[in-house]
């Protein structure tokens, strides 16, 4: 009889007393608020650098999730994508579900977001989207799912949260 | 003094936070996050290092902003927290000083800066030092001129419109800037310490 097994993100958590500092997984990692948050975008928007956000975005969760993937031996794409949302939950950006994924393109959505949810706390609704910061994670996502390199996928937010909408929509195309 | 900064770094920095069946973190009165510390310092560098000399100063003016404004509303969200009260307040002998030296060692114990305060004049200076912190890692060899540490110059100016400031203001049209901060030392300059100097705003 087969075994149903649930796919669950595991985070290690280590606190190094010498320098002070956090890790999860090994990766060093930080706390902060929705205002630091939405303020680094509302500079990235104001600097027009919100393609800069985007990259570093991109750059900073495509390692964590490919050693992740890596280190626990997990080679379907189904788990893959179930793991990469659950660790989207577990730094505290939202609930993520990737409606599909191929190799050309692919389509996301948010349930709840970080990102929306505290500019909206701290500012009130927006009139243009403003999760430059997720569009990086879900570049990150596809990349690390389908083997490739970061810089692979353009994503587009084309429904948000913060302009009003129920859950934010995110479309995916192959650069 | 009264405060236990080794005991207060021991208990709190056992402290893990967990999200919600939404994927968020409340905590504090704000919405926490765990990013990757390269996320970070990813952006503040490589935009603070791009821009155009004559739009650095309001560049990094911005970044700083950032973290005065976190450290005001989630500084005031730690100073009022259940950890807080179990831990630094019963420790707490004369405000709002002990404050002050308590929630660098909470500073500390949740990774933002091993820091610790070393000169106070109530009302109008204060000198932080920091031995080890994230925003230091731009600079992984050699130094660099450009100081980093935008975060830890807003939060330290917004620890100090806490201390002295006045009644917390949600709102964050009065207390908040009242005091501001400049680094003098860094150790991404080649300096053994980053120091912080925090002195009332014009």
């Amino acid at each position: 009889m087969s075994e149903f097994k649930k796919t669950v993100f595991k985070a290690e958590h280590i606190f190094d007393s010498k320098n002070k500092r956090h890790y999860n997984n090994g990766v060093l990692s930080v706390l902060h608020c929705h205002h630091y948050t939405s303020l680094y975008s509302q500079l990235a928007i104001d600097a027009k650098e919100t393609m800069l956000l985007t990259d570093v975005a991109e750059d900073a969760f495509y390692v964590p999730l490919v050693d992740y993937f890596t280190a626990n031996h997990i080679d379907s794409l189904a788990e893959k994508i179930e793991l990469a949302c659950q660790y989207y939950a577990f730094l505290g950006m939202g609930k993520m579900t990737v409606t599909s994924l191929g190799e050309d393109s692919g389509v996301v959505e948010l349930a709840n977001s970080h990102l929306d949810e505290g500019w909206k706390k701290k500012w009130g609704t927006y009139d243009k989207p403003v999760n430059y910061i997720t569009a990086g994670f879900i570049a990150a996502l596809f990349a690390a799912v389908l083997n490739k390199s970061v810089r692979s996928f353009t994503v587009s937010e084309v429904a948000s949260i913060v302009m009003g909408a129920k859950q934010s929509l995110f479309n995916v195309v192959k650069k | 003094m009264a405060i236990n900064r080794k005991k207060i770094i021991e208990d709190l920095s056992k402290i893990q936070v967990a999200g919600s069946d939404k994927g968020l973190i409340e905590g504090f009165g704000v919405l926490v996050n765990q990013l990757p510390a390269a996320f970070w310092n990813g952006f503040a560098e490589r935009l603070s290092s791009k821009v155009h000399p004559d739009l650095r100063e309001a560049t990094e003016y911005l970044l700083v902003n950032a973290g005065h404004e976190c450290g005001y509303h989630t500084g005031y969200g730690i100073i009022t927290s259940d950890e807080w009260n179990a831990v630094v307040k019963p420790m707490i002998e004369k405000v709002p000083e002990d404050i002050l030296y308590g929630a660098y060692a909470v500073f500390t114990a949740w990774g933002w800066a091993e820091s610790e305060v070393i000169e106070i004049k109530p009302n109008e200076k204060m000198v932080v030092r920091a031995y080890d912190y994230y925003e230091a890692d731009v600079v992984k060899f050699g130094k660099n001129p450009k100081m980093s540490a935008y975060m830890i110059r807003g939060v330290s100016a917004a620890f100090m419109d806490l201390a002295y400031g006045g009644t917390y203001d949600k709102t964050g049209k009065t207390g908040l800037f009242t005091f501001k901060c400049d680094q003098v030392k860094g150790i991404e300059c080649g300096d053994d310490y980053g120091e912080f100097i925090v002195t009332r705003a014009k």
